[in-house]
């Protein structure tokens, strides 16, 4: 009986959700010619009012809040937007899904969506860009094809981040080097991209990876991170380069090599104020530390957004569709920027994104 | 019920050493020497003294695992619990030296207060543990994220030298591992009131029929384990620096591991202090040996499951009635042959 009342009270709330998505999709006409943009707006927005909604597979890093926050940011520029919304899925896939199904729901007109779990918010996302919801993915490849799952996947181009650290090491070490390559989880498809601009740069044979192929696991994770680095380095005496995808987990470990009376090698990564401070701070006594870094990519979310407010809005959509990262640090040649360490702010932050510093120490307060 | 399981010490020493110190100093002795045959760079200074902070955690963690364990219970609230202590004591401090004091006590404080909860529920209520510690456990990452937002913060430079640093070339953390080692062998060893709580662990209907009061001894259990647990992730938060907001959730197999591998058993009864020590040394060289031999990630994670399986089944599976068995088994072959 209770059984057949709660498949009763489903029944109902998912044909709400059905006309409501319908009544959603039906309002997205756009009602005038794309690039008409709205004064003192930039070009991607459009006219047409609508709701946007971002939407968040994980929210609980530093990176993640900074990140959000310039999403928040990027859909405050254009006035077209009357309301944003925003879901942390919490790491949880069926919360991001059902987080994707309740915006759709509840009118969204375009979203935007971090699907963490990869594939598995594949048919989430399919369903609400077939329910006429402007749907665009970013950062983390769903594997599915634009404009038949989704409008289109704005994805970081990590290959060009292994070619600018390619293109780094080879500039300062042209007679080669062994290389240890540190990544997140096994498999993980940014490590293997990275990897594969690595070694379109460093065709040569003197550049050796050492460790385990394609990369050293380390999960992100600073403790495990330290214990792969420790290993790694009473196992070979000569390690030249440290690349890092994310070079913040690296702060607690590197102190490891002057524990073994070594030099902290060249670290080649992405970047992060902790680390910046750290290099500050060690590289009179470590003459072998180098640091250079691309942008950690918190901007990744500002182009998905006017991609999906270009399409809600009828703005001018622009014609990047992936987020390249530009390269931030070198501590050689101080171009572009010399390694900057704002110790008066916190170790979490990002010099690198648009959002000034002050207001990311704002955030994390 | 917990008897036949106990494991026997060898009565014969003039110092008894239990079965599980035995087996698993053997085991951590054998690990070394076929490190320094195999992967010599995993026993090398270097490695050693990376390594030994991780395994000073881990045995703090361990030990306070191992109270509840002997008195039959078990506390699945470790991730939460040390994941809490490392926030407390990176994001209240911001990076300030002088906040450190008061985030420590606050830590503690909140050990306290699950500790009391997971004993109220356990030893008041008679709830099951796995239930109680694991609903424990998801408050516990509640406060982790309603703190800190699930974002952690950099370690302060002082906690950073407190917990990494090393003294005489001793890594601090070890120097915390060894002094909650004293302080758990004292007191549950040498005290009477630990030898209360060793004896309710060993069967509860006997202490209750002596007049102790067994219900306060195995909540209490969960109160020491609770400022074991927030000890190790001060410690924790020291060595990484940059800790993230779930740092504990890697000790809670690991926790019971050590345990289990120290000869304690599941169903309550004696504690071994020191084999869960040594257990931790062991599991955490074990890492150090796998990572130096430069085996694959799953290769990796089977090495360490395969050294779980062999420790449990060393003291869970009945070897001489599966003795008595196999020669059973055999003996009408024996006598078929001429």
């Amino acid at each position: 009986m209770i059984h057949r009342k709660m498949s009763t009270a489903i029944a109902v709330a998912g044909l709400a959700a059905l006309i409501l998505s319908g009544c959603a999709a039906e309002s997205d006409e756009p009602g005038a010619e794309p690039g008409a943009p709205v004064e003192g707006a930039p070009d991607w927005c459009g006219p047409d009012e609508a709701v946007v909604g971002l939407l968040d597979g994980f929210g609980g890093n530093s990176w993640r809040l900074v990140t959000t926050a310039a999403g928040a940011d990027e859909v405050a520029k254009c006035p077209s937007v009357v309301e944003y919304l925003y879901a942390d899925g919490q790491g949880d896939t069926q919360k991001s899904i059902s987080d994707i199904q309740g915006m759709v729901a509840s009118g969204a007109d375009a979203i935007v969506v971090f699907p963490d779990a990869g594939e598995a918010m594949l048919p989430a996302l399919r369903s609400a860009y077939e329910a006429g919801v402007v749907t665009v993915p970013y950062r983390v490849d769903p594997n599915g094809t634009d404009g038949e799952d989704f409008d289109l996947w704005v994805g970081a181009d990590f290959v060009a981040d292994g070619v600018a650290w390619g293109e780094w090491i080879s500039e300062n070490f042209p007679d080669g080097a062994k290389i240890l390559f540190l990544s997140g989880p096994a498999g993980n498809s940014q490590g293997i991209d990275e990897r594969e601009g690595l070694e379109s740069v460093l065709t040569d044979d003197s550049y050796e990876f050492i460790g385990e192929q394609p990369y050293e696991v380390t999960n992100w994770d600073p403790a495990l991170t330290q214990q792969v680095l420790t290993a790694a380095i009473a196992k070979y005496d000569q390690i030249d380069v440290i690349v890092s995808d994310f070079g913040p987990s690296l702060v607690g470990a590197l102190p490891e090599f002057e524990k073994s009376g070594r030099s902290i090698p060249a670290l080649v990564t992405s970047d992060g104020n902790v680390l910046s401070c750290f290099w500050e701070e060690k590289k009179d006594a470590n003459p072998d530390f180098k640091l250079f870094t691309v942008a950690t990519g918190n901007d990744n979310v500002r182009l998905a957004v006017q991609h999906a407010v270009a399409r809600a809005t009828g703005g001018v959509i622009p014609s990047e569709t992936a987020f390249a990262a530009p390269v931030f640090e070198d501590s050689v040649s101080g171009s572009p920027n010399p390694v900057t360490c704002r110790d008066d702010l916190p170790g979490d932050i990002y010099l690198s994104a648009q959002m000034s510093p002050e207001d990311q120490a704002a955030l994390l307060d | 019920m917990a008897d036949t399981s106990m494991p026997r010490s060898l009565t014969s020493a003039r110092v008894s050493i239990s079965k599980g110190l035995l087996t698993v100093a053997i085991s951590l002795v054998v690990l070394v020497v076929v490190s320094a045959i195999l992967a010599p760079s995993s026993v090398s200074p270097g490695a050693v003294l990376g390594m030994l902070p991780f395994a000073a955690v881990l045995a703090i963690v361990g030990l306070g695992q191992m109270l509840v364990v002997q008195q039959g219970g078990i506390d699945l609230s470790v991730p939460g619990g040390v994941s809490l202590a490392v926030v407390l004591v990176t994001h209240m401090p911001n990076e300030n030296d002088a906040l450190l004091v008061p985030a420590v006590l606050a830590a503690f404080a909140w050990a306290i207060g699950a500790g009391l909860l997971n004993g109220f529920m356990v030893g008041r209520l008679g709830l099951n543990p796995i239930i109680a510690t694991l609903g424990t456990n998801a408050l516990l990452f509640g406060a982790v994220l309603g703190i800190s937002g699930g974002i952690p913060r950099t370690t302060t430079r002082l906690l950073a030298s407190i917990g990494g640093g090393q003294t005489l070339g001793i890594p601090h953390a070890v120097l915390f591992a060894l002094g909650a080692l004293i302080l758990v062998s004292i007191l549950v060893k040498r005290t009477v009131a630990g030898r209360r709580f060793e004896a309710v662990g060993a069967s509860p209907a006997a202490a209750r029929a002596t007049g102790l009061r067994y219900r306060t001894h195995q909540g209490a259990a969960y109160v020491w384990s609770q400022l074991l647990f927030a000890t190790a992730g001060i410690l924790l938060a020291g060595i990484t620096n940059q800790p993230t907001a779930f740092q504990g959730n890697t000790y809670l197999l690991t926790s019971v591991a050590v345990v289990v591998l120290g000869g304690t058993s599941l169903l309550g009864g004696r504690g071994f202090p020191v084999a869960t020590v040594v257990a931790a040394l062991f599991l955490s060289q074990l890492d150090q040996f796998v990572l130096a031999l430069g085996v694959p990630f799953a290769v990796r994670t089977l090495v360490q499951a395969a050294a779980l399986a062999i420790g449990v089944a060393i003291y869970t599976v009945n070897w001489a009635a599966l003795r008595q068995r196999f020669a059973r088994a055999s003996a009408p072959a024996a006598i078929a042959t001429p």
